[in-house]
Order: C-alpha cells, then sequence, then structure tokens
C-alpha cells in the first residue's frame, strides 16, 4: 500500500514537472556593474540620403559569446559600427565583472573609413584549441587567429576571405563533415559600395518579393588557414535575397548540416543538405513561399519531440501584420507555422530572438529582442507610405525614400519573453514579470551562463543605445546540465553539430552546438539543459558531427567537459594547471 | 431592340454565375465589354477571379475597360475592388499599395456617381487602415453620406453594413459613445445581427481585439455584391 502510495506521488511529481512546472523567470540587469554598458554607434553616411542608407545598414549592434580564453568562463566580442568606433573584447573576469580587452588583444578596428563592423563570429578554424574571430562587414570580413595568449593576428590575406561583400550575418559549421568549420555569409545588399554609392539604385526592388540581395556565400575551410568561395557548387547562387539571418541545424537527422536563411523583403529559404557538398532548396515543399522581413533564425527543439523547430522574427505591427514563424518540424522535410497557435506570433518589430531554458524546467523558452527606431514623437510610417503609394515609384533609388530625420520608426517597443508551458504546448509572454521588457531599440542577443550558476544570461545589443546585461535569477528554478563538447578526429574541435539528448523527466530533451545561430548574436557554444527536480540521469547520447555516437554520464549542476573518443575531461583551464 | 436587348443579358447574368474557372473568365470579359457599367457582371466575374487566383489578369482587365470607358462608374467600383480581392494573397507592404489603389478607383466612381454602394465600399475600405494613418473620419464622412441615402430608402438586408461599418469608423475615432449609438440605431432594424451583437456585447480591450479582427488585412474581405440584387 506504502509502495503504490509512493509511486503515485512520484508519478504525479513526474506529471508536474513534464508539465512546465518550475520557478518563476526572472532577470536581473546588470550590465553596468558588470562593466559591460557600452554604447553602439551605428554608420553615418554622408550627403543628402545618408540617413536612409543609416536605416538600412542600422542593424550592426552585435555580440558574440565565447571562451577566448579557455578559462571556463563565457567572454563577449561586442561590436560597433561608425568610422573609427571600436570593437569590445570583455573578458569575463569570473566575479561577475568584465573587462574590455580588446585594445592589447588588437580586436578594436574594423570600422574603417571603407567598411562597417555588422556582426562577428568565434570559431575556431585551425583546431587549435583557440577560439578565433571572424568580423563581419559591409566590407571585407576579417579574420583574426588567436595566438592563445591573449593576442590575435589578422590573417584575412592568407584566409582568402578578402572579398566584398555587404554581409550582416555568419554562422559557422561543418557542411562537409570533413572535420574543418566552414563559414557562410549572409550577404544584405549586392556587392555594391554604400558608402562610395557609384549608384543611387542600391535598395530593394520589391518590398515583399526582393530579389536583388546579395544572397549567401559559402566557404569551405580547406585546411592550412585557406578557405574557397563554393557558393555555387554548392547551389546557393540562386539565391538573390536579402539575407539577414542564417540558422543550420541538421533538420532531418541525416547526420548532414542544413541551412534555413531569413530573408528581409521576401522568401525565407531552407536548403538540405544532400551530403556530397552540394544542397537542395526545398523551400517550396518545406515551408513555401513567404513575402514576410525575415530578420532571424534561432532552431531549437520547443516541444521536446527530438527535431529541431525554427523560429523567424518578422514584423507585426499597428501598421504591417506579418507574425512571427513557430516552424514545427514534422520530421519529413516539412514544417508547419505554429506561431499564432502557440502564441509567439506577434513581437512588434523583432530582431534577434533566442530559446533558452531560462527556469530549468526542461522546455525551451523565447526571449524576443524589437525596436526600429526611438526618436522624435513624429511617426516616419506615414510619410514612408506617401512614397510607397506613389505609382510608378522605383524603390531601388535611395533618393526617392523620404528623410527620416528625428522621427520614429517602430520605436519604443516592450522585448518579449514567451515561456514555455510545456505539455499544453502554448507560450505564455511574460516580459514584464520576467523583468526584461525594456524598450530598447534591441538588436542583438548573447546568451549564456556568464557566471556558471547555471541560469542562462543574456547580453542585449542595441542600435545606437546602450546595451544591456540580464543575469538569470534562481528563483525557484530546476536542477540543470551543462556541457560543453569537445570534437577530435573526423569532428571539428568546438564540435559545432554535435547533437546531445538528455532523458529526464519523462522527456528527452536534445541540443545542438551551433555555430551562430540568430540575429546579431552568437550565443555560447556550450550545451544547457534545466532538468527540473531531476537529480540523477541516465548517460548523456551525443552524436558526434564525425558520425560516432557515444554516451556519458553526466552530472546534475555541473558543467561537464566532453571530449570525443575521451569522455568526461578536465575543463581546460583546469588541465593547463 | 432595347427590350431584347435587356432580356440577353438578364439571361446572361443568370447564366454567368456558374462559371468559375479560368477557361471562363473570357466569356464575362466578353459581357463586360458589352456592358462596361453592368455590376453585376463584374461581381460575378471578380468572383470568378477569386476562385481561378487570375488577379493581375482581372485588374489588366479593368484598367483597360475604364480607360474605354471613363464613365462608367461601376466598371471603376469593381476596378478597385478587383485591387481588394488581390490583397489577402500579397505582401503586406503591396497589401497597402493595393488598398491605396482601390479607394482611388473608389474615388473616381464617386466622382462619377455617388451612389450608396460605393460610398459605403470606401468609407469601409478607410477604416482597414491603421490609425497611425488617420483616415478613420474620411471613412466616417463617407459612411455617415450612405448611412443618409439608406436612411431615405425603405430598410434593405445590406444597411447592416453601414451601421457595422459607421458604428467601427467612430469607435477608430475614439467616439465610443457614437459607435456605440450607431450600433444601437442598426440593432434595432437588425436585432438578430450577430455582427452588432458581438460589438455591442463587447467593451474595451475584447472590443478592439474583435474590431482589429474583423479589419485584418489578411484576411479576405467578402467582395460579393450578391446581397444587392438578393437584398429583401
Amino acid at each position: 500500500m506504502k509502495i503504490r502510495w509512493i509511486l503515485t506521488a512520484l508519478a504525479l511529481a513526474g506529471a508536474v514537472w513534464a508539465a512546465g512546472a518550475g520557478g518563476k523567470i526572472r532577470f536581473e540587469e546588470i550590465s553596468e556593474k558588470a562593466g559591460v554598458k557600452v554604447m553602439h554607434h551605428t554608420r553615418k553616411f554622408s550627403g543628402d540620403h545618408g540617413d536612409v542608407l543609416g536605416m538600412f545598414t542600422s542593424g550592426g549592434a552585435a555580440v558574440a559569446v565565447g571562451d577566448y580564453n579557455n578559462d571556463g568562463h563565457d567572454d563577449m566580442f561586442v561590436t560597433n559600427s561608425d568610422v573609427g568606433k571600436p570593437n569590445y573584447l570583455f573578458r569575463n573576469n569570473g566575479d561577475g565583472t568584465f573587462t574590455d580587452v580588446a585594445e592589447p588583444a588588437g580586436v578594436t578596428g574594423g570600422n574603417d573609413p571603407d567598411s562597417i563592423v555588422a556582426d562577428a563570429l568565434w570559431f575556431d578554424y585551425d583546431n587549435d584549441g583557440w577560439v578565433d574571430l571572424m568580423l563581419v562587414r559591409f566590407g571585407t570580413p576579417v579574420l583574426f587567429h588567436n595566438e592563445g595568449n591573449g593576442k590575435f593576428k589578422d590573417v584575412t590575406a592568407q584566409t582568402g576571405f578578402n572579398v566584398f561583400g555587404n554581409s550582416i550575418a555568419a554562422i559557422a559549421f561543418d557542411y562537409d563533415n570533413d572535420g574543418r568549420l566552414d563559414v557562410m555569409l549572409g550577404h544584405y545588399f549586392k556587392p555594391v559600395d554604400l558608402i562610395k554609392l557609384p549608384t543611387p539604385h542600391v535598395l530593394p526592388n520589391d518590398l515583399d518579393n526582393a530579389v536583388n540581395g546579395g544572397g549567401v556565400g559559402l566557404w569551405r575551410n580547406l585546411g592550412g588557414g585557406r578557405f574557397e568561395d563554393v557558393t555555387e557548387k554548392a547551389g546557393f547562387k540562386d539565391h538573390t535575397g536579402w539575407t539577414l539571418d542564417i540558422g543550420h541545424s541538421d533538420f532531418d537527422n541525416d547526420g548532414w548540416q542544413d541551412i534555413y536563411l531569413a530573408c528581409d523583403y521576401g522568401t525565407d529559404r531552407i536548403y538540405f543538405n544532400n551530403g556530397d557538398g552540394t544542397f537542395s532548396d526545398l523551400t517550396k515543399t518545406s515551408i513555401g513561399f513567404d513575402t514576410k522581413k525575415g530578420m532571424n533564425v534561432d532552431i531549437g527543439d520547443y516541444d521536446n519531440d527530438g527535431l529541431q523547430d525554427v523560429y523567424v522574427t518578422n514584423i507585426t505591427d499597428e501598421y504591417m501584420k506579418e507574425c512571427n514563424m513557430l516552424w514545427h518540424n514534422n520530421g519529413d522535410r516539412t514544417f508547419t507555422d505554429l506561431s499564432k497557435e502557440t502564441g509567439t506570433c506577434p513581437t512588434l518589430w523583432g530582431w534577434a530572438a533566442k530559446f533558452g531554458d531560462f527556469d530549468n524546467d526542461g522546455w525551451q523558452d523565447l526571449f524576443v529582442v524589437n525596436g526600429l527606431r526611438s526618436a522624435g514623437k513624429d511617426n516616419y510610417i506615414p510619410v514612408l507610405v506617401n512614397m510607397i503609394t506613389t505609382p510608378g515609384i522605383d524603390f531601388t533609388d535611395v533618393r526617392v525614400w523620404p528623410k527620416i530625420g528625428d522621427m520614429t520608426w517602430s520605436g519604443f517597443q516592450k522585448k518579449k519573453l514567451f515561456r514555455n508551458l510545456g505539455h499544453q504546448g502554448v507560450f505564455k509572454e511574460m516580459s514584464a514579470e520576467a523583468g526584461v521588457d525594456n524598450d530598447l531599440d534591441g538588436r542583438g542577443i548573447g546568451m549564456a551562463d556568464f557566471d556558471n550558476d547555471g541560469m542562462l544570461d543574456l547580453y542585449q545589443t542595441n542600435a545606437d543605445q546602450k546595451a544591456l546585461l540580464y543575469r538569470g535569477l534562481a528563483d525557484g528554478a530546476g536542477n540543470w546540465v551543462q556541457l560543453k563538447l569537445v570534437g577530435s578526429g573526423k569532428s571539428n574541435r568546438d564540435a559545432i553539430g554535435a547533437k546531445a539528448a538528455i532523458e529526464a523527466g519523462g522527456l528527452t530533451m536534445i541540443r545542438e552546438v551551433n555555430g551562430g545561430n540568430g540575429y546579431a548574436g552568437q550565443s555560447t557554444l556550450r550545451l544547457h539543459w534545466g532538468v527540473g527536480t531531476a537529480t540523477k540521469l541516465p548517460p548523456v547520447e551525443i552524436r558526434w558531427p564525425s558520425g560516432k555516437v557515444e554516451k556519458h554520464p553526466v552530472a546534475v549542476n555541473e558543467i561537464t567537459y566532453i571530449e570525443e573518443g575521451k569522455g568526461i575531461v578536465p575543463a581546460w583551464h583546469r588541465r593547463k594547471k | 431592340m432595347i427590350r431584347r436587348n435587356a432580356l440577353i443579358l438578364l439571361l446572361a447574368a443568370a447564366v454567368l454565375p456558374l462559371w468559375g474557372n479560368s477557361a471562363d473568365l473570357e466569356k464575362y470579359e466578353k459581357a463586360l465589354l458589352a456592358s462596361p457599367d453592368d455590376l453585376r457582371t463584374g461581381n460575378d466575374y471578380r468572383q470568378a477571379v477569386i476562385k481561378a487566383k487570375e488577379y493581375d489578369r482581372c485588374i489588366a482587365f479593368f484598367e483597360k475597360l475604364t480607360a474605354a470607358n471613363p464613365d462608367a462608374s461601376n466598371a471603376f467600383l469593381n476596378f478597385g475592388f478587383a485591387y481588394v480581392d488581390k490583397i489577402p494573397d500579397a505582401g503586406s507592404i503591396t497589401q497597402v499599395i493595393l488598398a491605396n489603389t482601390a479607394l482611388a478607383h473608389f474615388t473616381k466612381s464617386i466622382e462619377i456617381q455617388p451612389s450608396w454602394i460605393a460610398l459605403y465600399t470606401r468609407g469601409n475600405s478607410y477604416l482597414y487602415w491603421p490609425k497611425i494613418f488617420g483616415r478613420a473620419h474620411l471613412g466616417v464622412a463617407d459612411l455617415e453620406k450612405a448611412m443618409e441615402m439608406q436612411r431615405k430608402d425603405s430598410v434593405k438586408s445590406y444597411h447592416i453594413r453601414s451601421y457595422i461599418s459607421l458604428g467601427d469608423g467612430y469607435w477608430k475615432m475614439d467616439d465610443i459613445e457614437k459607435a456605440r449609438a450607431i450600433w444601437q440605431e442598426g440593432a434595432k432594424h437588425f436585432p438578430s445581427d450577430a455582427q452588432l451583437k458581438a460589438r455591442l456585447s463587447r467593451e474595451g480591450d475584447e472590443l478592439k481585439e474583435y474590431i482589429d479582427d474583423v479589419l485584418d488585412p489578411n484576411k479576405r474581405v467578402n467582395t460579393d455584391l450578391h446581397e444587392l440584387w438578393e437584398a429583401r
């Protein structure tokens, strides 16, 4: 009788846990005391139409999270965009504060008169165990090699990357599973010099179906510090949209990384990896053609069904009712948009969004930033619509776009935090309760557990405004697991593309290491799970990019380092000692 | 002779609604070329176009028809509707362009002949524009004129539309009191109308959510005018 009662109680407890019960989601804004409350400056263009170009390039407030010095604490690289303005490399001091070491590290530059920094990416391109840094620019990219001593060396010229493009997004992933990280760059404009502006016809040719954007560039890592442009060979040449963000994942669990492209002014694209160095554009059958303003791609298994889903932000404001897209992965290379059904549709003028389990209850929540331009009391929209509705207008011509001056455009928008209600299949918006409902002009989100306390923290970059750092608070939150995976042999060292599954509370929760998913924000390379009340877990199953599948024991409430073929290993910084 | 032509048109009108596929669109077009101001045939043509999703063909046809018949008020009305019919299939910014173009054609129709249907249509169209564009007062002005016309007429079933839209217009101008008064006046004539009941039973955010949903540009607006001929 007693055993039966205990079993019933356990079953009930399991049901409550699995239903998403847990603590509150709460954050504390600590950017000032952490020393990371820095201002971003967008590029100021000269000439009569400078402010229009300024608007079109105002997306470059980015953050990239990575442990560049292998001390076990995630650091941040934060971009600036105006000419001469420095970037920041925030070394995590491990005590809740950061120190800007960009100057001694040699990575302040990039905003020269001909180039605008728009994004950044950490990845270990030479598998030497130290993450390297790429600056993504309206201009040529810059690749810095991490020398392992706190300094970086510009190696762009040797790598082959010194090709002009108006790039705004980048991911690192191993598309051909050769153990070396390749790079895909998302280009917004065509490769035209926006600063010298040889032609005024640089803007989208259609505001819902534009085909005169920059597309993407795929660079294959040849080893030896060299990269080759394989865009055409891999099947991406025909994509001429205005790429704003790129996400990668193995959507169909075939062991090969696939690609989702969020495109402004028109159709998002999904490409499936054929496993032979080429990709197939399956947009038509997989997601259909949309006309929305795709801004962000983040990827995660929000419903714990073992398949990676996609969240794309669009524009849903008083004057434009697009709705975001939460693409539920159907497991057959098709997706169904469930944003309305799940309550994640309206986030105003959306930018970055990130999946993360903010209360450690086993279900991934969503944080979304938004807001284009908060300025004076006059609104730009009626002025803009007068231009848009002028018969025969040529949208590509920067000269026809009205000056924005001090006008506001989709400004002062409250951020959105959606709590995943688990088996109910819906999310609840609770940004105010969580303390993250700021109304700044958000752009990127860098998510990591900066203080190694098991709670995810969020760094929010804002265009022409100061950044924010939200520290996740463990207000009754569940237990957690974090893994730092280290590839070896035929897997890249960062283990980007590795997929791991943990079972707890009747759920199987997968996570995949990604190399820069999410607009203007690379999150930690560590994997994070909330496991609710679970204190002991079955071994974690890891499928490495090499294809090897391993099982390893995993500890709750600890950060565990696992190396392919070796199992649990000491953290790098502990090994050095 | 006139009587014979009228009979042919009547027969044509009886047959035309059966057409629905794109191959038959040509027949409607021929009928309209013979009778450009025929509101009913134009309406049926557009409904067939919606089924066939041949929006651009329809727009191109009415463009030529109105150019050749600049005094055909109903042709301009259908021309405007042809743009409205395309809106749900368009992207969010193209929707704005289409809606604005539709308004221009409705205006032309009113300039030629300020009919109840044209005033109601343009007035209602203004309400789909978000508040930020400040067009609700223009819609109210048109709908007040349509209301004035229908008040002088015997009550027709389609008159319910003006009560609903005029009330929505006042609601959009933040004059809740006047909005309710109009909806209540409508309820006296149409006591069982579900749309009026829905508005009168809601307040505040709930009412806003309801009307925002009704005026969602992504939803197809029913532009079928059959009610005009079937009215009781």
